[in-house]
């Protein structure tokens, strides 16, 4: 079991992360931050296994903490 | 009880917004090298070279001491800096553009004389922030602003290939090319520059870490697609790996 | 040894790279050029004995960015080049200017354009004073005339960079590097200046500091560079330095700096023994100007002569200085021949027949 923190105010909407994780846990959002962005939300928020990847693939460091 | 497996470097700034255009490589690189700064516990020595490119935003994320250095110029900034303050620990941070264009005669010299600094070069085979006109690192074939029909051999020559040309310095002692384009290139590419921090701490001279980095908006692609550019179209021309270590002989 | 006050014959280059290393120049970055190669190749024997840095860079451009880098981090050093290598190093002044951080720049001139040849010349006043580089900025100079202000100014140059972290030219000739004469070296006179609230040396316990000359909103961009001319109107408050010589009954006031100054004491000299009022308005520093005093000392003049090794540039700034206080009229010659005193003389002479 795992969390991720995403701060969707930095979040640029570029779905990296949702291509590396191997769980399936990120997804795009419906509805808009305030830069006019789809940021990325974690949906399937059971399935984190805290693998960090996701983290590590941000290139806005808009995950800002991964725990396990 | 939950544990932190994940969280920003301690010197990447608290409020900092990340400016790059989104999927933009820098970011990645920007913060592994902050990681290591903290692993390595240098970062209260550490004096930062920016350059001129997207790369001169540095003093936006890092909490570090940075001098910016002229278009070209970031490995004499940086030889100033290191002769001036010899137990500091001195890296750059620049472009393709920036080391093998307009600074090709700085970075070479500073490669030979084996100063003991280390380079990240950030390739993304254009220029990036001037809107993507043709760099150095341009490969052939490839569309830019001012190559719309693409590269061509006949008229702007061959691309430069900076790991092949620094490698053959006497006075480089780690060089590598490495990769953002997955999760295990990030893990490689923090290894990759971990060396090349280690080879300057050990005193063996002048490292170089080029990673081949993407520009989506440049190059007219989403990011997973520039990624697969990365691994369809640049590894053939620029093959990932250590070309140089003194280390390891 | 030089013994500290015991007076010496010494060669003008050599003068000022032992005042630099005993001003405390750390570190020197430096591409050869004639008429300054003493000053790199004493400071390649010397500055490893002392444990200091020399390095040869591979251009002009390398040297003056190492010298930005170097700068950064508070540590005294310097570059010593010549007018068309002076020219390859613009874009890297103009950042040390920006950039608030102290550097020590010689300048030997040479005559131009271009390669020109190794003849003394004055043909760099407008390269140093009003800059080669872009955007508003100033570089603080200061104009030696013999092998002893060579060290004069060598030490007040590392002082005012410091002082006021900004760039300090000093702007000899060929002339003045390569002649000897004796001279007087003496311990360097001024503090040491405290620069641990900017200097870069490691965030360690702080806040990690930056240096650099992009800013990107109209606002900090027009801030910087307001900041920048406070300080510069500190350094024209309390630096302008410049000489005079039968400046206040003179009819005929002269100006002319560096070596022409000192040809041109002489032929003032035999004018006076002749019975003609000439004077000398000699400036030292050449930016800032000594704009004021210069208007005050041609009131009543009958003419100034500007005399330069050129064909007419800090004539400029002489004619804004006078203002309208008095005719000014200008004599020089391209680089290539220096000036004799007995042609000076003659000028003199043909001016004041033309007062008549």
């Amino acid at each position: 079991m795992g969390r991720v923190v995403i701060d969707s105010e930095k979040c640029k909407g570029c779905l990296l992360c949702v291509e590396v994780c191997p769980r399936n846990v990120l997804k795009k959002s419906e509805t808009y931050n305030s830069k006019g962005i789809y940021p990325v939300y974690a949906e399937n928020k059971n399935n984190c296994i805290g693998c960090a990847l996701c983290a590590k693939r941000c290139p806005d460091m808009a995950i800002t903490e991964v725990y396990r | 009880m939950e544990t932190l497996v994940f969280q920003k470097p301690s010197r990447i700034k608290k409020d900092c917004k990340v400016t790059f255009c989104p999927g933009c490589d820098h970011g990645v690189a920007i913060r592994i090298i902050a990681e290591l700064l903290d692993e390595l516990g240098i970062a209260d020595k550490t004096i930062v070279v920016s350059s001129i490119g997207c790369s001169v935003f540095l003093n936006d994320y890092y909490d570090l001491d940075i001098v910016e250095a002229p278009h070209g110029r970031a490995l004499a900034v940086a030889t100033g800096v290191k002769r001036a303050k010899p137990d500091k620990f001195v890296f750059t941070y620049q472009g393709d553009g920036d080391f093998a264009s307009i600074g090709l005669g700085e970075s070479m010299h500073a490669l030979s004389r084996g100063e003991k600094v280390t380079a990240i070069c950030i390739n993304n085979t254009n220029y990036g922030m001037t809107g993507g006109q043709m760099a150095p690192t341009t490969i052939l074939g490839q569309k830019t602003t001012t190559t719309i029909n693409g590269r061509d051999a006949e008229v702007q020559g061959y691309p430069i290939k900076i790991c092949e040309m620094a490698a053959v310095c006497d006075g480089a002692a780690f060089v590598a090319r490495c990769s953002l384009d997955s999760s295990k290139e990030i893990e490689n590419t923090k290894k990759m520059i971990k060396r090349a921090f280690e080879s300057q701490i050990n005193g063996l001279g002048a490292s170089v870490v080029e990673i081949l980095s993407i520009c989506p908006t440049n190059w007219r692609l989403s990011p997973q697609e520039s990624h697969e550019r990365v691994r369809r179209e640049l590894y053939p021309v620029y093959p990932l790996g250590i070309y140089k270590d003194k280390a390891n002989k | 040894m030089i013994k500290t006050g015991e007076k010496v014959l010494l060669k003008g280059n050599h003068a000022l790279a032992k005042a630099a290393l005993n001003a405390g120049c750390k570190c020197y970055f430096g591409y050869p050029i004639t008429p300054q190669n003493e000053i790199g190749e004493y400071l390649s024997v010397e500055m490893p004995k002392m444990g200091r840095s020399f390095l040869q860079a591979e251009s002009e451009v390398a040297a003056i960015n190492m010298l930005l880098g170097a700068a950064a981090t508070g540590t005294r050093a310097m570059t010593s080049s010549s007018s068309l290598a002076i020219a390859l190093m613009q874009e890297g002044i103009s950042y040390i200017a920006a950039d608030n951080i102290p550097a020590v720049v010689i300048s030997v001139m040479r005559a131009g354009p271009a390669l020109g040849y190794i003849f003394p010349s004055q043909g760099d006043y407008f390269q140093t004073v009003k800059g080669g580089g872009n955007g508003d900025y100033k570089t603080l100079t200061l104009a030696p005339s013999t092998v002893q202000e060579m060290i004069d100014y060598t030490y007040k140059a590392f002082h005012l960079a410091h002082k006021y972290r900004t760039i300090v030219f000093l702007l000899a000739d060929g002339m003045l590097g390569q002649m000897m004469e004796p001279a007087v070296l003496y311990d360097y006179p001024y503090e040491d200046i405290d620069n641990s609230d900017w200097a870069l040396d490691g965030a360690k316990g702080r806040p990690g500091r930056w240096i650099g000359s992009i800013h990107r909103t109209e606002t900090a961009l027009e801030q910087k560079t307001l900041a920048l001319f406070e300080k510069y109107d500190k350094i024209k408050q309390n630096e302008i330095e410049y000489e005079t010589m039968f400046a206040d009954d003179a009819e005929l006031l002269i100006t002319a700096f560096g070596s022409v100054a000192r040809i041109a004491k002489a032929a003032v000299k035999r004018a006076r023994e002749a019975g003609m009022k000439v004077g000398l308005f000699r400036p030292i520093s050449l930016w800032p100007f000594p704009t004021q005093e210069l208007n005050e000392c041609a009131k009543g003049k009958k003419v100034v002569l500007d005399i330069e090794m050129n064909m007419g540039q800090m004539v400029e700034d002489v004619k804004i200085a006078v203002n309208g206080e008095s005719k000014v009229e200008f004599f020089g010659r391209p680089a290539g021949y220096y000036f004799t005193p007995e042609e000076i003389y003659t000028q003199i002479e043909k001016t004041m027949e033309g007062l008549k």
